[in-house]
């Protein structure tokens, strides 16, 4: 694509197609979207790839909604969003917007040039949610290890969940700014001490990801160098054997012999003294510290309540009877007979069947007869709708 | 220590598991209050079908002489002693006999025999009810039979005379369909005795016939009203010392002085029991036969003729009912046909309105306008 020197140069991306599939006629399809790539770092909007270029979005179906050119009439049309979610294209922005700051023609709020971003989600709800979502996690930025319990740890990133969804839909904004601000200056510090862990951690990362780095290297031109090393001492070795088969009067054999042994002597001490380097490089130690240190802290936290389902607070007559191991029985001689456990296969336990029938036969021994009417008035009988005399259930 | 108390608290607190059932809470009854039940019922359904008689044939209810509380529960009785047959053709286990039997006598609890009769009028018929309720009885103890085996065995029977009054029946029964049984008690009771000091080691071996003795007048006291009173504990009890009333006595002073050497224990049986015992036993003796056939056939016949005209086939107010009921239902189609055409008048596409259209979305799959 080609450079707009008009608007300095940041329309020089290239146009990257969201389909991808058939991109052979992409210029004749007249609704597909488009992905576009600039160079432009102004506006805090768009997609940030590593190598510090913004994708925005942009589609072929771009209509300026204030002045209603499009794609069509001007193909390098570029829209950008206000900070009231309204798209415009750029010649709209600086014909209204040029000389300080004038309503937005869609919501009449007060806009400045500097306000517009370009535009990353096709959906602008999306684009407004992210914005959001990225301004609240700057000062929201509590952690865990803030609170004492993990019930307000929840409690607050419910609030903060409610903020946040307060915002997006516009409800209660006022209030919501409110508290924002509330909170705030109720954990100035906390935000300060937050961000600056963070920006630790950050660091810290970025030591571990370089130490790793460097370790590699320095491996690597360990390697280099020793083989440099082997490779020479091998020629020296060679030369001597041969100039000492050449002058000396022993047996040719012997001396071969005791080159190899020597050669031998040597690679194995080599890689002794290899091991015992790595052993002693010591790096990653500080990692593995740090993540001990973290496990030790996680273990001094208060464990959760833990959960019961059920609770069970009824008396089963346990201590009016004792269930035997086995009883004379001839009902359930049957199943107790039954080797291959056909009769058992769905589980079938005698004992239970033993445990229920004691049970059964003490449970509400203790009850006397009840006497008398009830003292509430007893359920009259009431007449349903098909006529019949139907007793209330009691 | 805190756990300590903590346990104290909760033995104390706990609760008897035979209390959690709905048979201690909605099916005991004092044996006043079961026959203020019965009287009152019976009062207000004499009340319904008198009426009902006057509604259709003004005066014709003077002559009609109708049941009495006494009389509708006798009848209840002899439909109980009728499923014991049933059951014995169906080979079913005991536990669905106990079952059926206490369903049947807790639907007329809840409902009249003038109400809910025989289907057929020729008597010695199975009764709907009765069918529905044993019907029931397989299905929640874990005995299933299929609806054709059931009825097939049954002669003049459909599938449908079972099915329609089964949702009457569980509602009548609260839906709580879970019985605690005298006779699973009496058999712990067998097995307890084996535990007991004195009694010799084949004391179960060579003494069946006392737990069939035993297991005889458990059945008997399903024909009287021991189990809305009682608890089946005592019942099976009450039933093991009419046969072997020694025994009984000394396995019921065991458990009293279980239950007295430990205090903090919820049941601590009282001597009142000994009370209730000689009750029961009083009530399975005198009460526990099936009724006279000839007392039976009497209040049958003139059950014929005070029954709800409502529910009999063929009769006037019968007839009636059904053509009110078909009557309102010929209304109700009418009035949904007359909606029909005004809104088709209205021109109201009755399967509502367009939809509309799709938006063209973003990317148009369908353009063809490909030039190549």
């Amino acid at each position: 694509m080609s450079n707009r020197p008009g608007y300095g140069g940041w329309l020089q991306g290239k146009t990257v197609r969201k389909g991808g599939a058939s991109s052979s006629h992409s210029n004749t399809r007249s609704s597909t979207p488009h992905v576009q790539s600039t160079s432009s770092t102004i506006f805090g909007g768009g997609i940030k790839d590593p190598s510090g270029r913004v994708t925005e979005y942009s589609s072929m179906e771009d209509q300026c909604p204030v002045c209603k050119s499009d794609r069509y009439l001007n193909p390098k049309l570029r829209l950008l969003v206000s900070s009231c979610y309204h798209k415009m294209c750029e010649s709209c922005i600086d014909r209204l917007f040029t000389l300080g700051p004038a309503p937005c023609p869609i919501c009449s709020k007060v806009l400045r040039k500097l306000a517009f971003q370009p535009q990353t989600f096709e959906d602008l709800e999306v684009e407004k949610e992210v914005a959001i979502r990225r301004r609240l996690a700057k000062e929201f930025n509590k952690r865990r290890e803030d609170f004492d319990d993990l019930k307000e740890y929840n409690d607050y990133l419910q609030e903060v969940e409610d903020i946040a969804f307060n915002l997006i839909n516009n409800i209660d904004v006022p209030q919501t700014e409110a508290k924002i601000a509330n909170y705030k200056a109720a954990n100035a510090a906390l935000i300060a001490l937050n961000i600056q862990r963070e920006e630790a951690y950050a660091l810290a990362l970025r030591e571990q990801e370089d130490l790793d780095r460097r370790e590699r290297e320095a491996r690597a031109a360990q390697l280099v160098q020793e083989a440099e090393q082997e490779r020479l001492e091998r020629e020296r070795e060679q030369n001597e054997l041969i100039t000492k088969l050449e002058t000396s009067q022993k047996d040719a054999k012997k001396l071969v012999a005791k080159a190899r042994a020597s050669q031998q002597k040597r690679l194995s001490a080599r890689t002794t003294e290899k091991s015992s380097v790595l052993g002693g490089m010591g790096f990653g130690m500080d990692y593995a510290k740090l993540l001990k240190a973290r496990t030790n802290k996680a273990k001094t936290s208060i464990p959760d309540e833990p959960h019961v389902p059920l609770q069970d607070d009824w008396y089963g007559y346990e201590d009016l009877y004792v269930l035997r191991p086995s009883y004379d029985d001839i009902f359930s001689e049957a199943v107790r007979k039954d080797r291959e456990g056909i009769m058992r296969a769905g589980g079938y336990m005698v004992e239970e069947a033993w445990n229920r029938a004691l049970r059964s036969a003490v449970a509400g021994l203790e009850l006397e007869p009840l006497v008398g009417l009830p003292l509430e008035p007893s359920s009259e009988p009431t007449i349903d709708t098909a006529g019949d005399v139907v007793m209330a259930s009691v | 220590m805190p756990t300590a108390d903590a346990e104290t608290t909760a033995v104390t607190t706990k609760k008897p598991l035979y209390e959690a059932s709905t048979q201690f809470k909605h099916w005991r009854y004092s044996p006043e209050s079961l026959a203020d039940v019965r009287s009152k019922l019976n009062e207000a359904a004499v009340a319904v079908i008198r009426q009902t008689f006057e509604a259709y044939e003004p005066g014709s209810s003077a002559n009609v002489l109708f049941l009495n509380a006494g009389e509708e529960h006798l009848l209840v009785t002899f439909y109980v002693t009728r499923i014991t047959q049933l059951c014995g053709h169906f080979r079913f286990p005991e536990e669905v006999e106990a079952t059926a039997a206490t369903y049947l006598k807790r639907f007329y609890l809840k409902n009249t025999v003038m109400d809910w009769h025989p289907k057929n009028v020729m008597w010695d018929i199975q009764f709907q009810e009765r069918l529905t309720a044993l019907f029931l009885a397989t299905k929640t103890t874990n005995n299933p039979i299929s609806l054709e085996a059931y009825t097939h065995n049954i002669p003049n029977t459909n599938p449908s005379d079972v099915l329609d009054l089964e949702f009457l029946v569980a509602q009548s029964l609260g839906f709580e369909f879970s019985v605690w049984h005298a006779h699973r008690a009496l058999w712990g009771i067998w097995l307890d005795i084996q535990a007991l000091d004195g009694v010799p080691t084949d004391f179960a071996k060579t003494q069946t016939s006392l737990y069939d003795t035993a297991l005889n007048y458990v059945r008997a006291s399903r024909l009287t009203d021991a189990e809305f009173i009682y608890t089946p504990s005592q019942i099976a009890l009450a039933a093991f010392s009419l046969a072997a009333p020694e025994i009984a006595q000394q396995w019921l002073k065991s458990k009293q002085a279980v239950s007295e050497s430990n205090p903090s224990s919820p049941t601590q049986i009282p001597p009142g029991i000994l009370g209730s015992l000689e009750f029961i036993k009083g009530l399975i003796v005198n009460a526990g036969q099936p009724p006279e056939t000839e007392a039976v056939r009497e209040v049958d016949r003139r059950l014929r003729l005070c029954k709800n005209p409502e529910k009999v086939v063929g009769s006037k107010a019968y007839l009636a009912r059904k053509a009110e009921q078909e009557k309102k239902a010929e209304e109700k189609r009418n009035r949904k046909a007359m909606e029909v055409e005004k809104a088709a008048a209205e021109g109201v596409d009755p399967f509502g309105d367009e939809l509309e259209r799709p938006k063209i979305s973003l990317v148009d799959y369908d353009d063809d306008d490909d030039d190549d």
